[in-house]
């Protein structure tokens, strides 16, 4: 069942020239982990917060399993929502204790004693924080204070919980392991969540999909493997993983196997699923070096990355990316193939076959 | 679907009704201002403008005026010079204990302007209890030479010289080290780049003080009244006093103009310090780094002797001769160790009912006030904050008038409005209740404004995580919102208790028979001839401020910056 719809959701803040959401439309099933994704400023917490209830929506409606929670004239506000939220700022309320914060929740909804007791028990337990429950959430490590903004939100046992750039404040390898945390939580609650986030690696590595946002707008909202290998615009296929973006045309018939185009001044063959695309997606993968044939193309940078060495090479003007197993020398000669990259066509821009342009 | 109709309307309506609180503030705090500002153009006997007229063109009026503001630009000359001199040496050199100092400096402004005056009067005059036990004593039937307007200039003087401390010391912080550095590696000198560097960038700062001080001084009622009146020196503040003393309420359009007279100087004083104020802060904007710090040198031990042997000056002084004052048998007796005797402190504090009603009638209404106040602005300061719409803007900036306005205007405001109460035929003139209604009005800003910080400062977030764990808005405010301001809603209670307790301008027009207040009670004790009482009435208000101040020095360290103002 559908947890969250938005349909022709449009947000204009007050004073501002520019929408910070503008028209969005999307589905997310209910125990999904869907993460936003998008360079800063695109309105992904806006999304989230219009989510929550704390901002309206100029245009649109937002609708929770089969109720509407904001629409024409309609607004639930977030008290009546059900989601959790979880702040990059954490949140935490500094006037009480570790339990005090997590048993809020519960004490609003009225529970009894022993009830909350209990559930705030088991929801320390299972974020690992039972011995801090006395503690005031100054005396806590900035780890440790994610795991009670993410207890509190879960011990009320929302239909679907936020999480705004949660790990954004935390050091490298803190981030790791409350990522798996994140996992694990998502397994064993069920929950559906959204999280925001404008580091990629994060979201490719926990959501089950992503939605990646440009200027208020979901440009493609499709699961990790499908953004990184078969991208629907030049935004996507730059902003998601390595390699390079460049400019293709038609030159052989479509089918289901893909096309022909011309490209870096040769013939390729690539993945589409567009008759006439317009860019190609070359990422290191698709690109193989030779010693010998191929495309010539001049060595330009050469950086270690463990275990590989990623390399920039300059083949008919563009910059392409590939993986070597050997160090290259900058600026000396090596041969490229280029094994079925992913073709699209980038919304915007008139696409022409090959030979039209030649025979004109 | 109509649940969710149902529950949206309630949480909505919840925004609404507190938005409702902003009424009642509008009436109370602005109403008798209007009202006051309707008299000047003759509401009620068609409008003329003819009474206005005639009491500008009055001698009696010309002569207040000159009075009113000779005495408050001589009081801000020695303002500028004192609290300037402070200010410099302690926020620019490094001279030691500058905490004592501060708080020391700012005690002057925390004793009510009565008691000043009351205890300077024991200082000096042929019955000084002090001069006599070091045989200074002027001979019997010499005058006081406090009373005249040079005394008046002198307890301005030192009573505002605070205010000029603190807003200069607010600027010169702002100035950063390497600024003088600069001038220092150019080849600039001591002197030099103080005159050329550190001058100029606070003379902003400095001008804003004085304005205030100005503003302050010319509003004062306690000092120009006690010293004033019994040398025939009429300022404008004691005129209406006396006006309305001697005739009773016929004479209340008349001194209304008076009243919209010394407003109108007063709130040009207050444009002039905020424009000054916006100009400071506008060019230093985005410097940052080390405050400056002038090594005084040898020079240091000498500075702090004086800086300390002043403050002795001014503060011990008159205290002292208070204090022995309070403990002779009988005025113009001397004390020695054997005459000593606690008798005026029993009888004005145990004794004598209109004292001690005093003290039930102050505190009562300095505790209702705080009280008050303080429910009032906890929504208030969070409707400002959280949902500011275009009203409550408009009272965020109009909060200030009542406290920046002279008392006098504001309880003549106060008459005007509250003498026949619309709708039905009751008067609250006379009643402690008017009083409190002039307190709340003139006290709301001491209250908000450290409420307003302190919410300002809370994150957002909090509000909301609060909000998606289903708590509504009374709840919010209530457990979230509430106890993280307590510390300022605190220290802004007892901000209006302190001043409440002290008050004296707006009492003085306001009270009658049986609601007198403590500031009224010293004045009328003192009128009459009773200094030794009034002096040990005076020295117990003494020791509860600085009970209640060293009280707000103990929160001080959990509030937002500027809350506490002798720690801004
Ligand atoms: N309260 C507001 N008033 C006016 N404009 C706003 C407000 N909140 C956000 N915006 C604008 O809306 C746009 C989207 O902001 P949003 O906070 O959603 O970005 P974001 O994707 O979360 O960025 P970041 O990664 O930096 O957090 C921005 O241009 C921002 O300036
Ligand atoms: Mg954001």
């Amino acid at each position: 069942m559908a947890e969250l719809i938005y349909s022709g959701l449009a947000k204009q803040f007050d004073g501002s020239a520019r929408p910070a959401l503008d028209g969005i439309d999307a589905c997310i099933e209910s125990g999904e982990f869907v993460a936003l994704l998008g360079p800063s400023g695109c309105g992904k917490t806006t999304l989230l917060r219009l989510t929550a209830g704390f901002e309206e929506p100029t245009r649109g409606e937002i609708r929770m399993g089969d109720r509407q929670v904001a629409g024409p004239g309609h607004f639930v506000p977030p008290e009546d929502r059900g989601v959790g939220i979880v702040f990059q700022s954490y949140a935490l309320w500094p006037h009480m204790t570790v339990a005090g914060n997590v048993s809020y929740p519960l004490k609003v909804r009225g529970l009894a004693r022993a009830e909350r007791t209990r559930r705030v028990e088991e929801a320390l337990a299972l974020t690992g924080l039972s011995e801090f429950a006395d503690r005031a959430p100054a005396q806590l490590s900035g780890g440790q204070r994610q795991r009670v903004a993410l207890a509190r939100c879960l011990v009320a046992e929302p239909r679907a919980v936020l999480l705004d750039e949660p790990l954004a404040n935390l050091d490298l390898a803190l981030r790791a392991s409350m990522q798996e945390n994140f996992t694990a939580f998502h397994r064993r609650t069920g929950a559906t969540m959204l999280y925001v986030t404008h580091d990629q690696g994060e979201a490719l590595a926990l959501a089950s999909r992503v939605a990646v946002m440009e200027g208020g707008r979901i440009r493609q909202f499709a699961a990790p493997e499908v953004l990184y290998s078969e991208p629907v615009d030049c935004f996507v296929a730059g902003f998601v993983g390595d390699g390079a973006v460049v400019s293709a045309r038609a030159a052989g018939p479509f089918d289901r196997s893909g096309l022909e185009v011309e490209a870096l001044g040769m013939r390729v063959k690539v993945r589409s699923r567009e008759a006439l695309p317009t860019h190609l997606c070359i990422r290191p993968e698709d690109v193989s070096l030779t010693d010998e044939g191929g495309l010539r193309a001049r060595v330009r940078g050469c950086t270690y990355q463990g275990g590989r060495f990623r390399v920039v090479v300059d083949a008919a003007g563009e910059d392409l990316v590939a993986f070597s197993r050997k160090r290259l020398v900058v600026g000396a000669q090596v041969g490229l193939r280029i094994n079925r990259p992913w073709a699209f066509r980038e919304p915007g821009v008139s696409a022409f076959p090959a030979r039209v342009m030649v025979d004109a | 679907m109509t649940l969710s109709f149902a529950k949206r309307s309630s949480s909505r309506s919840e925004g609404r009704l507190l938005s409702w609180l902003l009424l009642p503030v509008a009436l109370i705090a602005l109403g008798p201002i209007v009202r006051l500002l309707l008299e000047g153009v003759g509401f009620g006997s068609g409008l003329t403008g003819a009474h206005l007229v005639e009491v500008i063109s009055q001698g009696s009026t010309h002569r207040a005026l000159v009075h009113s503001l000779v005495t408050a630009a001589g009081g801000t000359i020695l303002s500028v010079l004192i609290g300037g001199t402070f200010a410099f040496l302690v926020a620019l050199t490094n001279v030691r204990a500058r905490g004592a100092l501060v708080f020391c400096l700012m005690v002057p402004m925390m004793i009510p302007p009565q008691i000043t005056a009351l205890a300077w009067m024991q200082v000096t005059g042929p019955s000084s209890v002090m001069l006599k036990m070091v045989g200074l004593a002027p001979p019997l039937g010499s005058s006081q030479p406090l009373h005249s307007p040079g005394g008046i200039i002198l307890l301005l003087g030192i009573q505002h010289a605070s205010i000029v401390f603190l807003t200069l010391r607010a600027g010169l912080r702002q100035i950063p080290a390497d600024l003088v550095e600069a001038a220092r590696m150019s080849g600039a000198h001591g002197l030099r780049v103080w005159a050329q560097i550190v001058m100029p960038l606070t003379l902003p700062a400095l001008g804003a003080g004085a304005a205030m001080a100005f503003v302050t001084a010319l509003g004062n009622f306690g000092i120009t009244a006690m010293l004033g009146i019994p040398a025939r020196y009429s300022t404008l503040p004691t005129l209406i006093y006396q006006r309305l003393v001697g005739f009773g309420p016929s004479v209340l359009s008349e001194v209304a103009v008076l009243a919209l007279l010394i407003g109108l100087v007063a709130i040009s004083g207050v444009l002039l310090a905020r424009w000054l104020l916006a100009r400071r802060s506008h060019g230093l904007v985005g410097l940052s780094g080390q405050p400056l710090s002038i090594s005084l040198g040898r020079a240091r031990l000498p500075v702090e002797i004086a800086l300390w042997t002043f403050i002795a000056a001014i503060l011990a002084l008159p205290l002292m001769a208070l204090l022995f004052t309070s403990l002779i048998p009988a005025y113009g007796v001397s004390l020695t160790w054997t005459n000593m005797t606690f008798d005026a402190w029993v009888e004005a504090l145990l004794r004598q009912p209109m004292t001690r009603r005093a003290y039930v009638n102050s505190i009562s209404l300095a505790f209702g006030a705080s009280a008050i106040l303080m429910a009032v602005c906890l929504p208030l300061a969070w409707l400002m904050t959280r949902r500011p719409s275009r009203a409550a803007r408009t009272i965020d900036v109009l909060a200030d008038l009542p406290y920046a306005l002279p008392g006098v205007v504001l309880s003549i405001a106060c008459i005007l409005a509250f003498l026949d109460l619309p709708f039905t035929d009751m008067t609250l003139y006379g009643t402690i209740w008017i009083i409190l209604l002039a307190y709340l009005a003139r006290f709301l800003v001491v209250m908000l404004r450290p409420v307003q910080a302190s919410v300002g400062q809370l994150d957002p977030a909090m509000e909301e995580a609060a909000s998606a764990a289903g708590a509504r808005l009374g709840r919010r405010l209530r457990t979230i919102v509430l106890p993280l301001a307590a510390p300022a809603a605190a220290a802004g209670a007892i901000l209006v208790f302190l001043t409440a307790v002290n008050e004296l301008t707006v009492s003085a027009l306001l009270w009658s028979s049986g609601t007198e207040t403590l500031g009224v009670v010293i004045f009328n004790l003192e009128d009459s001839g009773e200094t030794v009482m009034a002096s040990a009435l005076a020295m117990s208000i003494v020791l509860l401020i600085v009970f209640l101040m060293a009280g707000v020095q103990l929160l001080a360290r959990r509030l937002p910056k500027g809350v506490v103002p002798w720690q801004s």
